[in-house]
């Protein structure tokens, strides 16, 4: 009992002390936060970890909950005929930002996870597209847009209207 | 043409405080890598608009750059910013090494330090939790692409809205 008692309390201190990295075992099913698969794109938000990864065969994007250690379900987000990439997550787990390339054509989705709902961001943008990113408080997106031939950085709010649009 | 001049002096004026006052985001190189702080107030990114690829850091409220002092060093990378909540935090990657490692700066000390030191692995695309405790990353430490997750510990200052420590007088440069 002793024993068990000061293992306890070492681990405690050793865990206050500095740095550390946190060990997530490896799931060969992929249901876990790494798999013997291609894991991309980390995104930390809360209590949530979003990524890339190929461990179907195709590339989709993953929700993985780092309080409850397990994946949550994405219905209607990752597409048979698109490959996803550049995931983040607002810091309540609810929208979720991402670059989806269908066809050669690339276009950043917002979903949100309470209504299921996807919606694209950069339809009406005639450029290609690049590194999307969410707010914490998911409520503005920025990327990279190639409009006037060179790497632009452009600013949303969470309706798709530009933040920027009257100086840049 | 009177009236066309005085016209023209009249529109020259009353645009003139918005010019003095904004800071254009973008620049004729190349800018890229965005990143928010987790209020939305604050844009990182990496531009090629100075000899070299530097760390920028763009205040959308403002309008405005804001200083970043130490940060950007002349001959190294300075590549993929993220930010914590206020901004406060940077983490980034950078080769003050022989090989990419991840680095922290803190607005508050206008200072980094080097969080992966003596990794062994290919590091990737580090991104920060709004708090600035946690830092994810791809490594390829195993052999193949995974996410690492390093915890800077219980006793790291974390960074809240509430206590937004970089004053306004800072922000403005």
């Amino acid at each position: 009992m002793r024993q068990i008692l000061a293992i306890i309390l070492t681990s405690l201190l050793v865990g206050c002390a500095g740095p550390q990295f946190l060990y997530y075992p490896l799931d060969p099913g992929g249901r876990s936060l790494n798999s013997p698969f291609t894991e991309s794109d980390p995104y930390i938000a809360g209590r949530y970890i979003v990524f890339a990864s190929s461990r179907r065969n195709r590339q989709d994007i993953y929700l993985f909950d780092g309080v409850e250690q397990r994946l949550i379900e994405l219905p209607g987000l990752n597409a048979l005929d698109a490959i996803a990439s550049d995931p983040s997550v607002s810091e309540d787990g609810n929208t979720l930002v991402f670059l989806a390339n269908r066809q050669g054509k690339s276009d950043i989705y917002l979903y949100n996870r309470q209504t299921r709902q996807l919606r694209n961001l950069t339809q009406n943008l005639a450029a290609e597209v690049r590194n999307p990113t969410l707010s914490a408080n998911g409520q503005r997106i920025a990327f990279e847009s190639a409009q006037k031939g060179q790497w632009d950085l452009k600013v949303l709010d969470r309706r798709g209207e530009s933040i920027l649009e009257e100086f840049n | 043409m009177v009236i066309g001049l005085s016209l023209l002096g009249l529109i020259t004026w009353v645009s003139e405080p918005a010019i003095a006052t904004a800071a254009l985001l973008n620049s004729g190189y190349a800018d890229q890598q965005p990143a928010l702080s987790g209020n939305g107030r604050y844009l990182g990114f990496v531009s090629d608009r100075q000899e070299s690829r530097k760390i920028y850091l763009y205040d959308l409220q403002q309008q405005q750059f804001v200083d970043l002092p130490h940060l950007n060093r002349p001959h190294a990378v300075m590549e993929s910013p993220s930010l914590s909540v206020t901004g406060r935090y940077i983490a980034y990657l950078t080769n003050t090494q022989a090989y990419p490692q991840i680095d922290l700066y803190d607005r508050a000390t206008q200072r980094s330090v080097a969080l992966t030191p003596g990794y062994l692995g290919w590091i990737r695309h580090p991104v920060i939790s709004p708090d600035g405790r946690y830092v994810v990353f791809e490594s390829s430490r195993e052999g193949r692409w995974d996410i690492e997750v390093l915890d800077r510990g219980a006793r790291v200052e974390l960074d809240t809205q509430e206590d937004d420590i970089v004053p306004d007088a800072i922000d403005r440069g």
